[in-house]
């Protein structure tokens, strides 16, 4: 047997073991030790002499010595200590009564809990049958119709794998050499205008057809007021934001009344004046962190990246603010992704240039200072947030308050540490590993804060990470080894011949990989897919001029509709096991038909408009 | 009975190992927060925090391969193989264990022990920075973790057999799942009524086992002892 035809049976052969279910990582690497002997036997030596051990070891320690591997399981151990952090259903019972006059509230709520979900953790299982107990049940006595409760639950479950940080990035990025922080900049944007697609599709169906999604009735739409909050208002002011600020100057009547036996004390004010602020702190916040981002980090970013490349300075209308100048570089080497090793020699170098003299000129948009427009939108903004606001706080009386502590204790804490780790992650301020490390240990902090965690759960969550690292990176040892005795076999080469000789145009390449990888999703998991079967496409995106961070991306969004399509997707089944008994599978498959169609819709914008995807790691990281 | 008595204790002999490394992940996780805080904000990086990080996760992630063996963690594609008898499952494994998984295993700790045994000699040092630490301990994982797996591997060779002689797979050791988490929560939850909560907690292995069978397997739920993934028992 010649090697290319040596090397196509081992691609049939690990497809038809694959079907048997045997361990893929072992399957993969035993195919590539039997296969790699043959093809390296040299029979001048002995034959315990062959390079294959040779090839088998060097992977393996590859693997070990992986660094974009080694985020995996830092962010595995966030996501396992969120979980038994967070506790879903008060998320999902504040979120619901926030959008409680919202068309299909339930679904909404539904879908935001599952995006905010997929961003701790990436299981599908766990999410649609918790999911299912949580919120199937209260929207199917709503009288909301059984496809749209069912397919919202199904959907939102799979998000998770798609929405950063999720480690089926790592593990493609790993596999395409591509840069981890490149490709959850670019699975942002289509990862939530998915959720937003779903969004609008539910809420759309819903006006058109209020029938499906009746309305709850008004006793379960009203916010608990507990008594001291309406003595209070009764004592102060119907605006709550107002009472407040009284109490906190003249709390003379506040401390008249009584909470649980006890009078209100100054703690208890202020507390809650904090509470009743919060939403003015969390825009000043985020609106100071762009202003940080985009103006003063991007100035010092300049002067150490443009050290090398001394430039003339351009005029340009789009100047610096002064703060640059007087703020000093505070974070070494900011912007490398690579760990780096040597941060003192990236000071050393920016203090090369004179900050004015590096200030404009480098190719990258995030390189040349802010944008044109930047000030006017960013003020903009700022007017609008403070018009907002001040609408907001105008209304706000004792039950809006109530929703608002609500919503603070359950949403909030889950929702800072993920915004935290994901802008730390994209602004280049630190490397993945290192957000995934504060992550999980943001994790620990808020888990214990909550009094959620015990140290039985620690140790659960210490042995699951394991096991799941163990999991995916003995699958990467096996097919690291797999793929290099393919590729001495040449059978990466017949294929690529193959394709060639096709005489493919990029977009038929394109939705040719993309329709496999989707057939493919029926019957395996990503992890398989992306680690034995993404490699052999890889090498032909070049051929065609394929951006693989772009087909990277798609290739996630597909596996969402893969995972989505009847009659094989998993969450259908999940989904099953937990729904009253009179709920078919047929009515739940019916139900995720429109978000598969919702997915595909999606995958033909990313490809007509790529800027959708290349656009945020384009201006965070430069050129593509 | 003595077969059983075996396969706990080779179990036992891998899960301890497991466990006892996967604390590696709190150390790791511990060193890169120090590491950040000495490097962003005291502006003192330490040289070695690369082949220490690497070091960690490397020897996480290979000793803990038999554990998750033991487990039976490691991702197959149990689509068609969930709905299967539990014998034919165990004809299919044990072939395929010996046709693949020991040529592979084996090959790995002979390989694994060459390699290691050269670093020994030339004691080898890191060469990410200058002055780097010690790597020959961190290639000693290698077939040391190889060890490990082939014995997990006689284990579950062993288990086929059993199973081929008396048509149920021979019991696992128990451990954390994945599925847990829905028991977790729905314990905490307030907002859910006590019928369905706890009919969800009873029921959830078995609709894990039937959503991975993909409800090909009717049977698959009913039986207990054979459980296609994730689920050591």
């Amino acid at each position: 047997m010649s090697d290319p035809a040596l090397g196509l049976t081992m691609l049939a052969l690990i497809v038809i073991v694959i079907m048997m279910g045997f361990p893929t990582a072992f399957t993969l690497m035993g195919l590539g030790m039997v296969f790699g002997y043959i093809a390296l036997y040299d029979p001048s030596h002995p034959w315990l002499d062959n390079r294959v051990f040779d090839l088998m070891v060097e992977r393996t320690y590859g693997a070990m010595n992986n660094d974009t591997l080694i985020s995996i399981p830092l962010f595995v151990l966030m996501g396992y200590v969120m979980e038994r952090g967070a506790l879903v259903d008060k998320m999902f019972y504040s979120i619901q009564l926030a959008f409680r006059r919202v068309p299909a509230s339930l679904a909404v709520a539904t879908l935001i809990v599952c995006t905010f979900w997929g961003i701790a953790s990436g299981l599908v299982g766990a999410v649609v049958v918790l999911m299912g107990v949580i919120a199937f049940n209260p929207m199917l006595k709503a009288g909301y119709d059984v496809k749209l409760a069912s397919g919202v639950i199904t959907a939102g479950g799979t998000l998770g794998i798609l929405i950063p940080p999720s480690v089926m990035i790592i593990v493609y990025a790993a596999v395409a050499g591509q840069s981890v922080v490149k490709l959850y900049a670019s699975a942002m944007f289509p990862g939530f205008f998915l959720s937003f697609l779903y969004l609008v599709y539910i809420i759309g169906w819903a006006l058109i057809n209020p029938k499906i999604a009746p309305p709850l009735p008004p006793e379960q739409q009203k916010v608990p007021v507990s008594e001291w909050v309406r003595k209070f208002a009764q004592a102060y002011s119907r605006n709550m934001m107002v009472g407040l600020l009284l109490a906190a100057v003249m709390p003379g009547k506040a401390f008249a009344i009584e909470n649980d036996g006890r009078r209100l004390s100054y703690a208890v004010i202020w507390k809650n004046l904090l509470a009743a602020l919060f939403p003015v702190i969390l825009s000043a916040v985020t609106l100071w962190g762009i202003w940080w981002y985009v103006v003063i980090h991007q100035q010092a970013d300049t002067q150490a990246t443009a050290g090398m490349v001394i430039r003339q300075q351009q005029a340009s209308p789009a100047t610096a603010s002064p703060a640059d100048q007087d703020k000093p570089q505070e974070l070494g080497s900011a912007e490398s992704d690579a760990s780096s090793d040597q941060p003192q020699e990236a000071e050393g170098v920016e203090q090369v240039g004179t900050p004015e003299f590096l200030k404009q000129g480098a190719a990258a948009p995030s390189e040349s200072g802010p944008p044109q427009g930047f000030f006017t939108y960013f003020w903009l903004t700022v007017a609008a947030t403070a018009l907002l606001l001040l609408w907001y706080y105008w209304k706000l009386e004792a039950e809006s308050f109530e929703l608002l502590k609500l919503l603070i204790s359950s949403v909030m804490p889950l929702g800072i540490l993920t915004i935290v780790v994901l802008a730390v992650i994209l602004f280049g301020i630190t490397t993945a590993t290192e957000s995934a490390a504060i992550g999980s240990a943001g994790a620990f902090i808020l888990a214990l804060q909550a009094g959620t965690f015990s140290w039985e759960r620690m140790k659960q969550s210490v042995f699951l990470t394991a096991k799941t690292t163990a999991m995916v990176c003995w699958l990467f040892i096996g097919s690291a080894l797999f793929s290099g005795v393919f590729a001495i076999l040449g059978g990466q080469q017949l294929v690529e011949t193959w394709v060639l000789s096709l005489n493919m145009t990029p977009i038929q390449f394109m939705i040719l990989s993309q329709a496999i990888i989707f057939v493919l999703g029926w019957p395996l998991e990503w992890t398989e897919i992306i680690v034995i079967f993404v490699p052999i496409f890889l090498p032909l995106l070049k051929h065609f001029q394929i951006d693989p961070i772009l087909w990277g991306t798609l290739v996630f969004v597909n596996l969402q509709a893969a995972f989505l399509s009847p009659p094989v997707a998993m969450s259908a089944f999940y989904l099953k096991g937990v729904a009253p008994k009179h709920v078919t599978l047929n009515q739940i498959f019916a139900g995720m038909m429109p978000y598969m169609i919702i997915v595909i819709i999606c995958m033909v914008f990313m490809y007509i408009w790529p800027g959708m995807t290349l656009w945020l790691p384009n201006y965070l990281y430069g050129g593509g | 009975m003595n077969i059983q008595k075996f396969l706990l204790t080779a179990d036992h002999i891998s899960t301890w190992a497991g466990k006892a490394v996967a604390w590696l992940i709190i150390l790791l996780m511990t060193t890169v927060c120090v590491e950040v805080f000495k490097r962003y904000i005291l502006n003192m990086p330490t040289a070695w925090i690369f082949d220490a990080t690497n070091m960690m996760y490397g020897t996480l992630f290979m000793m803990c391969g038999a554990y998750t063996l033991a487990q039976d963690a490691h991702v197959r594609g149990d689509f068609l193989y969930g709905s299967m008898k539990p014998r034919t499952q165990a004809t299919l494994d044990l072939i395929l264990y010996i046709l693949f998984f020991l040529p592979g295993v084996i090959a790995l700790i002979k390989a694994g022990i060459d390699y290691a045994g050269d670093s020994w000699r030339i004691q080898e040092h890191s060469n990410v920075t200058s002055n780097g630490p010690a790597v020959y301990p961190f290639k000693t994982v290698i077939p040391i973790a190889g060890v490990l797996v082939l014995i997990q591997g006689v284990a579950e060779i062993v288990r086929c057999i059993v199973c081929l002689k008396t048509g149920e797979w021979p019991e696992r050791l128990k451990d954390a799942e994945e599925i847990d988490v829905v028991e977790q929560q729905l314990a905490g939850s307030t907002y859910v009524d006590e019928e369905s909560r706890k009919r969800a907690i009873e029921s959830v292995h078995e609709i894990d086992d039937a959503a991975h069978a993909r409800g090909l397997g009717d049977r698959a739920v009913e039986e207990v002892g054979r459980h296609p993934k994730g689920e050591g028992k």
